[in-house]
């Protein structure tokens, strides 16, 4: 599988060194990291923006920019990339109307011809009635797709998408979310967008590449990067809860056993790279709060060849986040609580939370299947 | 009326330079990074802190016959600029340009330049995206700075008469014939003049301050 779009790059600014390389295939490939990763500034040098000191930029074959430490070699400039850019807040023209911000890009087409691709692209986005208006007469989601349809409009061989639900109120943009990826994924053009949020991330993209203070740290399918983090530092920047390490007793290809806190907890090992360390290794894993299963007293004691990884434990702390309660649980076993004040973190919906009269009773047993701890290889 | 019709086609002038000297160089201090521009910004804007006087002095010293480039002009060509009505226009452009940039400046630099970053990956060379895209969007800022470049030209004093003289009828703008006006106790000039541009002045702040209030 040859790849669409190879980047690497090198930007050195005051205070902030950029060093990546990465690849991706078709579909959509996103830039995931915390703020300042440097996610904006590798958008900006694949427009052209923006000069890195050195790297290399091919899209489908073409080569965009290639540069050694002494100097460039090739840099196309930004008005000859053919590459699309949805920029954060879009950056509408104000003072054009929404068939003039689409069109802008179509000025060396004869008239005709752009008004007919022009009313195309509104046509396509769902704007034709909206043509004549101004950016500021328009809503959120519809600015969003007239900044998608002016990128779309110069039929771009890379599109850049930076933050491109941001501004958008958290409703709006859960429905928006899946109508772009539903639009990326029709469009068939090679796809690069930023985001912070993991689930942005990760229902958006085919591919994505994590990034961490200017590198790569990871980067992956979106379903291997979910379940196989390649690091713990990784689960925390995807904002996985419950990181947390203990030590290797046993590992085969498909179990391994760790002891954590006293316990001795038995994992399934990675399903697609079996990862065979030594006894007596430090080993990070994860458990997802949500896979957590809590033991109903009404019915009879836990059988442990049916509960795996039985552990007993107290609530000593408890947050309400509407649909579901986050319980803070600590193991009942001597030694210090493996996050500060708990062990684990625990998510029950409300439903569980009033069946079982949590609020009431705090001491429980509960149970991890193996499948649901994940090993995070070091 | 000569002072007065003088006075408005000199402002008039001094104005339409500004415009065509003061917008590009406002848009290349916003916008571009180069060596001197600290010097090239210091330059442009000294002569709303310095003394009229000394502005005039320096333009006698350019400009002048014996001046830097006055002496070469006057050896090639046998004229000079000064104690002409054009050096009225010089010195009113001079005077008027620091407002000019600096409003200008301002508005350009207030304008996103995600917009512009836009135009580029849309095919827009940086001369047709400032415009189409940073000028027009900068535009209400541009006419205050006009507008307040035009009135400063208008009331121009102190440079004028060190390099283009107070001479009646040639280079007497209205500031300078009130001056003599006072001298020689002609009241009633001194009173139309001074209304005159009391009047038009309030106008021009009226205008500058919609359009800044519009650009805000």
């Amino acid at each position: 599988m040859s790849a669409r779009l190879d980047v690497r790059l090198v930007k050195r600014l005051p205070g902030f060194t950029l060093d990546v390389a990465w690849s991706a295939g078709d579909g959509v490939a996103v830039l995931f990291g915390p703020s300042g990763a440097g996610k904006t500034l590798t958008l900006q040098c694949l427009a052209g923006l923006l000069r890195a000191d050195e790297g290399r930029i091919v899209v489908d074959g073409r080569v965009l920019f290639d540069a050694d430490a002494r100097g460039a070699l090739v840099d196309v400039p930004p008005q000859a990339r053919r590459v699309g850019y949805v920029f954060q807040g879009y950056a509408l023209f104000p003072h054009l109307s929404v068939a003039d911000n689409v069109g802008f890009g179509l000025r060396d087409l004869p008239a005709a011809r752009r008004a007919d691709k022009t009313a195309q692209v509104l046509a396509r986005l769902g704007l034709a009635e909206h043509a004549d208006r101004l950016p500021r007469e328009l809503s959120g989601g519809q600015r969003q797709r007239v900044a998608l349809g002016r990128a779309l409009a110069i039929d771009p061989a890379l599109l850049l998408l930076d933050e491109p639900l941001s501004a958008l109120d958290a409703p709006l943009r859960r429905a928006l979310r899946d109508e772009l990826r539903q639009l990326l994924s029709d469009l068939g053009t090679a796809a690069v967008l930023v985001t912070h949020d993991f689930t942005e991330a990760y229902r958006l993209g085919d591919r994505i590449v994590v990034y961490d203070a200017g590198r790569v740290v990871q980067s992956a399918p979106r379903s291997e990067l979910l379940w196989q983090p390649a690091s713990d530092s990784v689960a925390r920047i995807m904002g996985i809860r419950n990181v947390l390490r203990g030590t290797v007793v046993k590992a085969t290809p498909d179990r391994i056993q760790i002891r954590w806190r006293g316990q001795l907890l038995e994992a399934v090992n990675s399903p697609s790279r079996s990862y065979l360390p030594a006894a007596d290794t430090p080993i990070a894993f994860f458990i997802r709060p949500e896979y957590v299963r809590l033991i109903r007293k009404d019915r009879g004691s836990a059988d442990p060849t049916h509960h795996m990884n039985l552990m007993d434990g107290v609530v000593v702390g408890e947050e309400d986040f509407g649909t579901t309660w986050s319980l803070r649980i600590r193991l009942s076993v001597p030694g210090a609580p493996a996050q500060g004040e708990y062990d684990l973190e625990v998510e029950v919906p409300h439903l569980v939370y009033e069946i079982l009269e949590i609020e009431r009773d705090r001491r429980w047993q509960f149970s991890i299947h193996r499948g649901s701890i994940h090993v995070l290889p070091a | 009326m000569d002072a007065l019709t003088l006075s408005i086609r000199v402002a008039v002038l001094a104005t339409a330079v500004n415009a065509l000297v003061g917008v590009p160089l406002a848009y290349v201090l916003a916008r571009r990074r180069f060596t001197g521009k600290a010097l090239l910004d210091l330059a442009v804007t000294l002569p709303l802190v310095l003394p009229p006087t000394v502005t005039g002095y320096y333009l006698i010293v350019l400009l002048g016959r014996r001046g830097w480039l006055g002496a070469p002009l006057y050896a090639a060509t046998g004229w000079t600029i000064a104690f002409t009505w054009y050096a009225a226009v010089v010195a009113a452009t001079v005077m008027a340009l620091p407002l000019l940039v600096r409003t200008a400046r301002a508005a350009i630099e207030s304008v996103d330049r995600d917009l512009e970053k836009a135009a580029y990956t849309l095919g827009r060379s940086e001369w047709r995206t400032a415009l189409e895209v940073t000028l027009p969007l900068a535009r209400n800022g541009i006419l205050a700075g006009l507008v307040l470049a035009f009135a400063r030209a208008l009331g121009e004093f102190g440079a004028t008469l060190m390099l283009a003289g107070n001479i009646p009828g040639k280079t007497a703008t209205v500031p300078l014939a009130i001056y003599t006006a006072v001298q020689t106790g002609e009241q009633s000039t001194v009173i139309a003049l001074v209304a005159i541009l009391t009047v038009l002045s309030c106008v021009v702040l009226v205008i500058a301050g919609r359009l800044g209030a519009r650009a805000a």
